[in-house]
């Protein structure tokens, strides 16, 4: 079993839905983003590349691709993340992150976050799910497929709410699956594949 | 006499500069300890910063006092510079791997941790690598600094072979101290095989140059006798190998700008018109600068030639971590914090203090050293045992 996630690009319309259901589900701290939605396109997010009327934009959601080989894996000194056996899913061990953040060098996709100070919310009372990760200072967090709700049977909160329902989840060794049935017959990219990571995220284009 | 020797060390000036430097830094580690790393300026991208150049710079000075000092015992050519070998040992063993230690507990974010790296090692992760070779260091530096005063006090000079092929070996294991850059798929200007010899490289320049500047000083006070002719020579070694460097670093820059486009032209871009190129050319002028200076003979020179070597090195390494980091491979917006690499680095207040603040413990450490270990060309006169009769039995 290998739990993976397709996002078709094309249906994508860049409203970082999935971005807050994440922020939310998860209950993150301020400033930090598991899940983002990148801007190809112009300077800046949400704004075009090209000049009027030939301008051009196209939106990127990047969270942790949980790689069949992830560097992260291989980077940590004290073994605080891994990856699961029984699903493929890469995990961060909060209690024993040292906070070296060899990990976060090695990821090629940038794709872990650092609390760099006491985590603080712009609610005073917790958000999102009863099980959402207690968030620590000092460690390295990313994005977990939501092992909290798929351990209920849920989907990840980024699935829930995505209005155009862009993004597939499932096993990737099952062919009956909605994800594997998303890709198939369709082309798809896997984010920096030339370096070996194997990712488990398919951008169908 | 002993606490008259005590004395003239804790009020000369520069061992009080360095307890005021070391006082500083624990004061802003305190500070980064209590508030995060916040602190620091560093952010996602640019995530290794000054602790990490100096974790680096200091392994590379320890490495290369131990070649230096263990060189001296094994072969022909540097066989003049054995009287030398127990101040480079000791600076090396201790001071420099002591430095090099703090800088890895300053940068991490739970030092409260670090016992994880025993307790729960992961053997492919490079850094674990980095921790047992700085612990190798230690053992291996201290039994060397050892047997070398006890041969200066008239032991066998056999007993000095074996630990000084250790040493040797232990001293080109810095190479593997590159690996935490040098395997990282994730970061091109890093991921290539010449990373290991530019180590070896910076480790010998900076350590041979530091060897100049404290054998050079160490002359003045007759602590121990060198000879213009020998410290140019230490000068000449650094030069050549500071070559070396400045080669891979133009090497970087014709792959990059041959290529016209893509990764690692990118980078070499921003290093040599882009936002990081006042950071660029200061190091290419500091490397060529100290490369004709460490040339010349003259002792003062030589010693200015040092200090700005060590800075070239100290560049080329600080460069090596803000271009990479600051230019990742997906520089796409996103939210804030999240655009890819912006701007460039520069150590905050506080990193500077703890960072100062730990070279003035290694300087401290070194200076106590000199004075208590038979480390120099006279031998001590034993006057420890005396004075402690003379306490226990008042008259």
């Amino acid at each position: 079993m290998r739990y993976g996630m397709a996002i078709d690009l094309n249906r994508c319309i860049g409203c970082h839905t999935c971005s807050v259901a994440c922020k939310t589900a998860n209950n993150l701290p301020n400033n930090i983003w598991w899940n983002r939605i990148l801007t190809i396109g112009g300077e800046a997010v949400d704004t075009a590349a090209g000049t009027f009327p030939n301008n051009q934009m196209q939106f990127l959601p990047v969270n942790c691709q949980h790689c069949e080989n992830p560097p992260c894996v291989k980077a940590c000194p004290v073994g605080a993340t891994y990856k699961r056996e029984e699903d493929g899913i890469v995990i961060q061990d909060y209690d024993k992150c040292i906070g070296c953040r060899a990990c976060m060098v090695a990821c090629p996709y940038n794709a872990r976050s650092f609390n760099w100070s006491k985590p603080e919310y712009y609610v005073d009372h917790a958000l999102g799910d009863i099980d959402a990760p207690v968030h620590q200072y000092n460690v390295v967090e990313k994005c977990t497929f939501c092992v909290n709700r798929i351990a209920r049977g849920e989907e990840p909160a980024c699935m829930v709410l995505c209005p155009g329902r862009a993004r597939y989840w499932g096993d990737l060794d099952d062919p009956d699956s909605e994800v594997s049935k998303a890709i198939k017959g369709r082309n798809y990219v896997k984010l920096l594949e030339e370096k070996g990571t194997k990712p488990s995220i398919f951008y169908l284009t | 006499m002993n606490q008259k020797a005590e004395k003239q060390l804790f009020t000369k000036p520069l061992f009080l500069i360095f307890a005021l430097f070391a006082v500083i830094g624990l004061v802003c580690w305190f500070l980064q300890l209590t508030k995060g790393l916040q602190l620091t300026n560093l952010n996602n991208y640019n995530t290794w910063g000054l602790y990490i150049v100096g974790f680096v710079i200091f392994t590379g000075m320890a490495a290369g006092s131990l070649i230096f000092a263990s060189s001296a015992c094994l072969i022909k050519a540097m066989e003049e510079f054995k009287p030398f070998a127990r101040v480079a040992s000791f600076v090396g063993a201790i001071g420099s791997v002591v430095a090099a230690g703090l800088f890895v507990i300053v940068d991490i974010g739970n030092p409260g941790r670090v016992w994880h790296f025993v307790t729960s090692a992961n053997i492919s992760s490079p850094m674990f690598w980095d921790f047992l070779i700085l612990f190798a260091y230690i053992i291996i530096g201290i039994f060397f600094t050892r047997q070398l005063v006890m041969v200066h006090e008239g032991g066998e000079e056999k007993s000095l072979k074996t630990i000084s092929i250790i040493a040797f070996i232990a001293g080109l294991l810095v190479m593997a101290t590159s690996f935490i850059f040098a395997l990282q798929v994730a970061r091109p200007l890093w991921n290539n095989p010449v990373q290991p010899i530019s180590f070896l490289a910076a480790a010998i320049v900076i350590a041979f140059s530091l060897l100049t500047i404290i054998l050079a000083n160490l002359n003045k006070n007759s602590y121990i006798k060198i000879n213009n002719e020998q410290l140019s020579k230490i000068g000449r070694i650094a030069a050549a190998f500071l070559a070396i460097e400045l080669f891979v670093v133009l090497g970087e820059l014709a792959i990059g700008m041959y290529a016209g486009a893509g990764e690692n032209s990118e980078i070499v871009r921003w290093l040599i018109s882009g936002e990081g190129a006042p950071f660029f050319w200061v190091e290419i002028i500091a490397v060529i600068l100290g490369i004709a200076l460490l040339l010349n003979k003259n002792p003062k020179i030589l010693v200015t030639g040092a200090v700005v070597a060590i800075l070239g090195v100290f560049m080329i390494k600080y460069n090596l971590l803000q271009a990479q980091l600051l230019n990742p491979l997906i520089t796409y917006a996103g939210p804030p914090g999240y655009s890819g690499g912006e701007g460039v680095y520069l150590p905050s207040l506080i990193e500077l203090g703890v960072s100062l603040g730990i070279v003035s413990i290694g300087g401290l450490l070194v200076m106590i050293g000199l004075d208590k270990l038979n480390l120099g060309a006279k031998p001590r006169p034993k006057t420890g045992k005396v004075e402690l009769k003379g306490n226990t039995h008042p008259a």
